[in-house]
């Protein structure tokens, strides 16, 4: 029996090697690098390369689709693979509570000075101790003109509509309950047992319909009806008005049973790895001229009272866009729950499980 | 006798069809050059084009191969070490029983059990060392855990096929048992081991739910890069993606079947 | 494997018993020393890899979780209670019903596998040589051509506008508009198509190696083909079969891209719970409880299959 079968396995051991090789020689060359884990769609790749060029780096972006899944990963050992990410307002407290967040240092941050009043010591995190407002917008409907003669202006089509009518439920958890809570007329952070449950109802009611096509996180919404295999989805202002841009088919509204007004900011993990060009990062956005071209880019509101004479004048005076007083009445921003944060967590394991 | 022969051979065919259905499916949308929708555009290869350029498809390709290369190479050393030790050697029967459940555990458990089991393994562990971030290295070592035993039981096989004839030969002769092992029953055992890699390299490449909740940041695999893809609203360059996944398959499935057949004909003589 | 001889008693030292094993004369020490070291590294693999993170596993399904998700060290029996149906809202039916479903799809599966693989198998066993080798190849290619990729090519296959949904309206066994996705029947598409290699293959290496002199006897007594069947040939690829079914009854219960990609969200299987867990819901605890409980099922399939009394099956 003829045998040349020890050059095989001495091969494999080769290619290993090689491998091993080319994957730390990928490292030496590489410059330094600034991991950023943000929503898709959210940074002009224009902009990404301003920034690479500015302080020869390398910008890497990984995205995620909603704040949950963002928290989940960085829970179970991102916060030390990220330099910078992009939480929503409400979540910043928990991220705050659990420890995975480090403190800025503001003597780093001089462009910290040109956000709107409302965006300095928001709320969620008094004295910007932990983030800088990156852009805020609005959560509303978006749907296929073609489809629908008028604008909708009511949550209805996914409740109680037309059956014909394909849409998708939002799939971030507390930004559909509180849909589904304004519909019903409660509060968008009710914590009441029964408003709760009675939203639950209404949602998984709704998955029964026959339009009824799944959830659709972040632009995946967006994305269906551009394809055609959605009607009417739910998303957040600027996706929606990105897409409009290139789609004349499009369209969004703030239905009148109210919805979420959000601000998500920058923030910096405990341990990410390269914090020093995390708050040139930082700082770089909080330029007027660059906040203006990242807002005229993702079509979201600017927090940067600086950029506002540089954005758009049409978008300035949209008030899906930028919510005026009127506006401002149907919307409300969701809010940390605390020790009840899990009762949201049970309601959305029901509407998905059911 | 004939008709039901017919019957069945129908509704085999028609298995296959079904089978083939999706995958010719992608096959035909990846050359379509309608970006949204499923209308027909028109024939086009922009979408294998771009497929080329994009950073982000070819590093997830290269952590794949990377991946699959270096768990095969660890597991495979370890699994024929561990199908040598257990079935060249004599053991008390219930020591037999045990060591044969314990490495029967990785095959039949469920992959998602052995997942989760994983990640809450490895968060301990980074909450007392700080080793163990996810990501690559944390990869090789849940695929390795389940290819340990594909390639353990393959070498076996391989094992109860040669029998100890020539070592014993080889013994007789007064070689000493390093060489033994080396000069012969490797050599010898190096088709099964061969199969056995191969097995766990395909296995490692076509991993989904390990690598989906071992994964890190920047160690994303082909699979796991069409599964978000597809979350977020499928491209025709993912289609583009997967056919050429596919046509790689069918290479490698014919190449796979032509060596069998050849060793088989060797075998023979 | 030569069992060891005793030594020759007249040897002076009785203390080392020198063996004779595959031709090599060694102490029954140095023996154990090898084998010791021959499987060390695997068995530690396996140990460390697989035994200690199942343990940790199942101590972490006694814990709690805390308000924001982050594990807390306080033993309860809540994770399980919830399992059962307990609630914050009061007792409901939701996780029985999703481990009932899994356990309800696993069966169905595997029984359509069975079905369409027995013809299946027949068909290739009796393929000339020439052609068997490109039959094989074409069942082989779906095979190993990745799951991710299958589950959402049946996306694209069952969309409103491609034949199969239009040929199916025509026949009028669905309305036009109806979506043949997401749903259940998609999951069933999906997981049928995935899982029917693992039983074709097992069953026609069993068909091939099948005596038929035995079906010619039996049809020779005029035993109806149900009969022949169920006595000839049935008993015969036993072994094909059980390994088929072990492999797609039990990581079909545990299968969580398929539903999450055909079922909308609507067919939630234990895969799905558990990943949610460990996902968005970040709740450590209650997956583990969830995954524990899978594995009580795995177990329980396997030992069923063993009782099952079919001639050397291992």
């Amino acid at each position: 029996m003829k045998t040349n079968q020890p050059n095989q396995s001495n091969s494999f051991k080769a290619l290993a090697l090689a491998g091993a090789f080319l994957a730390s020689a990928f490292h030496l060359c590489a410059k330094e690098e600034l991991n950023l884990y943000i929503w898709t769609e959210y940074l002009e790749p224009e902009l990404i390369k301003e920034f690479e060029t500015k302080y020869d780096c390398k910008v890497v972006e990984s995205n995620f689709e909603s704040n949950e899944e963002m928290l989940a990963k960085l829970q179970a050992g991102g916060s030390s693979q990220y330099d910078i990410v992009f939480p929503s307002d409400f979540i910043v407290p928990s991220m705050i509570k659990l420890g995975v967040l480090a403190q800025l240092d503001q003597s780093k941050l001089p462009e910290l000075k040109n956000l709107s009043p409302q965006f300095k010591s928001p709320s969620f995190d008094p004295g910007n101790k932990f983030s800088a407002a990156y852009q805020w917008g609005t959560v509303g409907l978006v749907y296929n003109k073609t489809v629908f003669k008028e604008p909708l202006d009511s949550w209805n089509v996914l409740f109680k509509g037309e059956d014909s009518v394909r849409f998708s439920m939002f799939d971030s958890e507390r930004e559909m309950i509180g849909v589904a809570l304004s519909y019903l007329g409660h509060p968008l952070n009710s914590v009441d047992k029964n408003q709760l449950k009675a939203a639950a109802d209404l949602m998984i009611a709704a998955k029964k319909r026959k339009g009824f096509k799944g959830f659709d996180a972040n632009v995946s919404g967006i994305g269906k009806i551009k394809g055609k295999t959605l009607d009417v989805s739910v998303s957040y202002s600027g996706n929606a008005f990105a897409a409009m841009a290139e789609d004349e088919n499009l369209g969004y509204s703030i239905p009148k049973e109210g919805s979420v007004v959000w601000c998500d900011s920058m923030c910096i993990p405990k341990d990410a790895p390269n914090k020093e060009l995390a708050h040139k990062f930082i700082n770089f956005i909080l330029t007027a001229k660059i906040g203006a071209q990242l807002s005229n880019f993702t079509m979201f509101a600017t927090p940067n009272a600086a950029s506002i004479p540089m954005i758009d004048e049409e978008t300035l005076k949209n008030p899906s866009v930028y919510p005026d007083e009127e506006a401002m009445k149907k919307l409300d921003f969701i809010k940390d729950a605390g020790p009840n944060t899990a009762l949201f967590g049970e309601v959305w394991k029901m509407v998905k499980s059911r | 006798m004939r008709r039901s022969f017919s019957l069945l051979s129908l509704s085999a065919v028609a298995t296959f069809v079904f089978l083939y259905i999706p995958l010719l499916c992608v096959a035909a949308f990846s050359v379509n050059a309608s970006k949204f929708g499923l209308d027909w555009g028109g024939f086009t290869w922009d979408w294998y084009r771009k497929l080329i350029h994009n950073e982000v498809i070819l590093k997830a390709a290269f952590n794949t191969l990377f991946l699959g290369l270096v768990s095969t190479a660890i597991s495979t050393v370890l699994g024929t070490l561990l199908a040598i030790g257990i079935y060249r050697f004599p053991w008390r029967r219930k020591s037999l029983t045990r060591l044969e459940t314990l490495l029967h555990l990785p095959v039949v458990t469920p992959d998602i059990i052995f997942a989760v089991a994983l990640v809450i393994a490895f968060s301990v562990i980074r909450h007392f060392t700080g080793l163990f971030e996810l990501g690559m290295t944390s990869m090789i070592f849940g695929h390795i855990a389940f290819q340990i035993s594909f390639v353990a039981l393959t070498v076996k096989a391989r094992l109860a096929l040669i029998g100890t004839d020539i070592e014993e030969a080889a013994c007789d002769l007064y070689a000493s048992y390093p060489r033994v092992l080396t000069k012969v029953l490797l050599p010898m055992l190096a088709p099964g081991i061969m199969a056995g890699a191969m097995l766990a390299f395909t296995l490692s490449l076509d991993d989904f739910v390990i690598s989906f909740f071992t994964s890190g940041p920047k160690s994303t695999t082909l699979p796991l890069l069409i599964y978000a893809s597809v979350k977020r609203g499928v491209t025709p360059e993912i289609h583009a993606l997967s056919t050429i996944i596919m046509l790689l398959t069918i290479v490698c499935v014919i190449a796979l079947q032509k060596f069998t057949y050849q060793r088989q004909q060797q075998e023979k003589q | 494997m030569r069992e060891p001889h005793q030594s020759d008693p007249s040897r002076s030292k009785p203390k080392t018993k020198i063996i004779l094993h595959n031709g090599e004369m060694m102490s029954r020490g140095t023996m154990r020393l090898r084998q010791a070291l021959l499987i060390s590294p695997g068995m530690l693999a396996i140990i460390l890899l697989l035994v200690l993170p199942s343990l940790s596993l199942f101590v972490v399904s006694f814990l709690s979780r805390g308000d924001y998700g982050e594990l807390v060290m306080t033993f309860t029996w809540d994770n399980f209670k919830r399992l059962a149906g307990h609630g914050f809202f009061g007792w409901s039916a939701d996780n029985l019903v999703i481990i009932r479903r899994s356990i309800v799809m696993a069966f169905f599966t595997t029984l359509i596998c069975i079905v369409l693989s027995y013809p299946l198998a027949f068909f290739l066993a009796s393929r000339p040589q020439k052609t068997r080798m490109l039959w094989l190849t074409l069942l082989l290619v779906p095979f190993w051509t990745n799951l991710v990729i299958r589950t959402y090519a049946w996306l694209l296959a069952l969309a409103p506008e491609m034949p199969l949904a239009k040929v199916l309206s025509l026949l009028g066994i669905i309305d036009a508009d109806t979506p043949l996705y997401p749903g259940a029947f998609a999951v069933y598409l999906g997981m049928v198509s995935t899982f029917l290699p693992f039983v074709a293959l097992p069953l026609y290496t069993a068909v091939e190696k099948l005596d038929w002199s035995l079906v010619e006897a039996a049809q020779d007594l005029y035993a109806s083909r149900l009969r022949v069947f169920r006595t000839a040939i049935l008993p015969q690829t036993m072994p094909g079969l059980s390994v088929g079914v072990i492999l797609t009854f039990v990581p079909t219960m545990g299968m969580f891209v398929v539903p999450d990609m055909l079922g909308g969200s609507r067919t939630m299987l234990i895969g799905n719970l558990i990943q949610q867990q460990f996902g968005t819901s970040r709740d450590w605890p209650f997956g583990a409880a969830i995954s524990l409980v899978l594995m009580i099922l795995t177990l329980s399939a396997m030992l069923a299959m063993r009782r099952n009394p079919a001639p050397g099956v291992h």
